[in-house]
């Protein structure tokens, strides 16, 4: 196979494995290429300069060469200001990583999903609200990898009416809820994430609920890691009020 | 020409050293057994009882092989402070360049929920519980400046606003002797948003 070379393509690190005692395959997520592996050697020795920019999070422009599945990376640089997630925004970020790394292939580009990916991070750096930021990202992903989902009309076609309760069938869309809903959510929760703006505590509750489930049936039954700490220490949390 | 059974044996386990390939495990056998007989035998004397004897200390889980470690039995330590750190070279940097008085926690590791290292792995259910005694007063978070050192002192944190601990972080910034134009964006960001008053 011959080799290819990408010079300064915008990207994020996404996770960061040892090998070796030096070095390290790193998954980035870029904007032409989607998700690429490649090994960064010595990055992990002391001395190397690389070392504090491999971190997640923050855009970088990479280059590197590549023969078949894991390329070289030859170069780094910062893009722009560095914009990073601090404290508790953290969890979040490795929430976004996982859920990249465990849906999107490897060199399958998504150039739009990128970039909603760099605007997601850039709002938990700013402080815009969390869980919202979140929902719209996982709304973005779905719908930028084939799945996205019926919000503005039912299956019949018929325009969603914010008063009426609907039961989301994944895989068809909102149908007016029977006895029994399984996944039920009303329409203005609906209207509301189909226009991207979320304005109730029962419109964030459904959507989350609605997203959860949406996004179980593309990962799987394997749980996601990022999120179990998450709960961990929301329970930590409410156990200490408790006491 | 193969390496007879015992020596290859030694080789191959010299390498179980970081930095150390086959060259140079080939080297060091070589040097043990024709130059340093008796050094070869303190060396395999000293690993024995080290991995034998060596532990945790069950307050600090610093490498020792007594049950408490010496900075944890010290009747000299503070021990209403405590300096977090991820592991046991870490708490030897800090001793060599500080006049820290307080004792330690060594996490044995840093957050990292996508390689599945969790707050179970890290022992931090021993931290709290030792949070909850109430002798600790004051904490020193002192974990990496990586991304998960900067989530699990966040985590850890957390933990100990719940029990009115009182929380610090390291300071992240230029390297003495460094120069502002070849130190990193990121950590002369962190410099910059972290100045102080300056009299």
């Amino acid at each position: 196979m011959e080799q290819q070379r990408f010079v300064l393509e915008p990207g994020f690190v996404l996770h960061q494995h040892a090998y070796g005692e030096n070095h390290a395959i790193i998954e980035l997520f870029t904007r032409e290429l989607g998700r690429v592996g490649v090994v960064a050697r010595g990055v992990r020795s002391p001395r190397s300069r690389r070392r504090g920019l491999l971190q997640p999070f923050g855009e970088l422009l990479l280059s590197w060469q590549s023969r078949g599945e894991l390329g070289q990376l030859s170069g780094v640089e910062p893009k722009g200001m560095p914009m990073s997630l601090s404290g508790k925004r953290i969890l979040s970020g490795f929430y976004l990583n996982e859920v990249l790394l465990r849906l999107v292939r490897r060199e399958d580009p998504h150039p739009e999903l990128y970039d909603a990916y760099r605007e997601t991070l850039k709002l938990l750096a700013e402080g815009g609200a969390e869980g919202d930021t979140l929902r719209l990202f996982e709304k973005r992903l779905l719908a930028e990898l084939g799945y996205g989902l019926l919000l503005d009309t039912d299956i019949e076609g018929e325009p969603i009416e914010p008063d009426v309760l609907y039961d989301y069938r994944l895989e068809q869309g909102p149908v007016r809820a029977g006895m029994r809903p399984a996944l039920p959510i009303h329409g203005t929760s609906l209207l509301a994430l189909a226009a991207e703006q979320l304005d109730s505590p029962i419109q964030r509750r459904e959507v989350k609920h609605l997203m959860r489930h949406a996004l179980s049936a593309q990962l799987g039954d394997k749980p996601l890691k990022s999120r179990e700490l998450y709960a961990q220490r929301l329970g930590q949390r409410q156990e200490g009020r408790k006491r | 020409m193969a390496f007879s059974p015992l020596i290859q044996n030694l080789i191959d386990a010299l390498r179980c050293l970081p930095g150390v390939g086959p060259k140079s495990a080939q080297r060091m056998a070589f040097h043990l057994l024709q130059r340093d007989r008796p050094g070869a035998a303190r060396l395999a004397d000293a690993l024995v009882k080290a991995v034998d004897n060596v532990g945790e200390c069950a307050e600090c889980r610093l490498l020792t092989e007594q049950p408490i470690c010496d900075i944890c039995a010290s009747p000299r330590r503070d021990r209403s402070l405590m300096c977090i750190v991820e592991s046991p070279a870490d708490v030897f940097a800090l001793e060599q360049a500080t006049d820290y008085s307080g004792v330690y926690f060594v996490l044995m590791g840093r957050l990292s929920p996508l390689d599945g290292i969790g707050p179970k792995e890290l022992g931090l259910e021993r931290l709290e519980a030792r949070f909850a005694a109430g002798e600790v007063k004051e904490i020193i978070l002192a974990t990496n400046p990586t991304v998960e050192g900067e989530a699990t002192a966040q985590y850890i944190a957390e933990m100990a606003h719940e029990h009115n601990v009182v929380t610090s972080r390291i300071a992240h910034g230029v390297p003495i002797g460094g120069e502002l134009e070849y130190v990193d964006s990121g950590t002369l960001s962190h410099a910059f948003a972290g100045r102080r008053e300056y009299r």
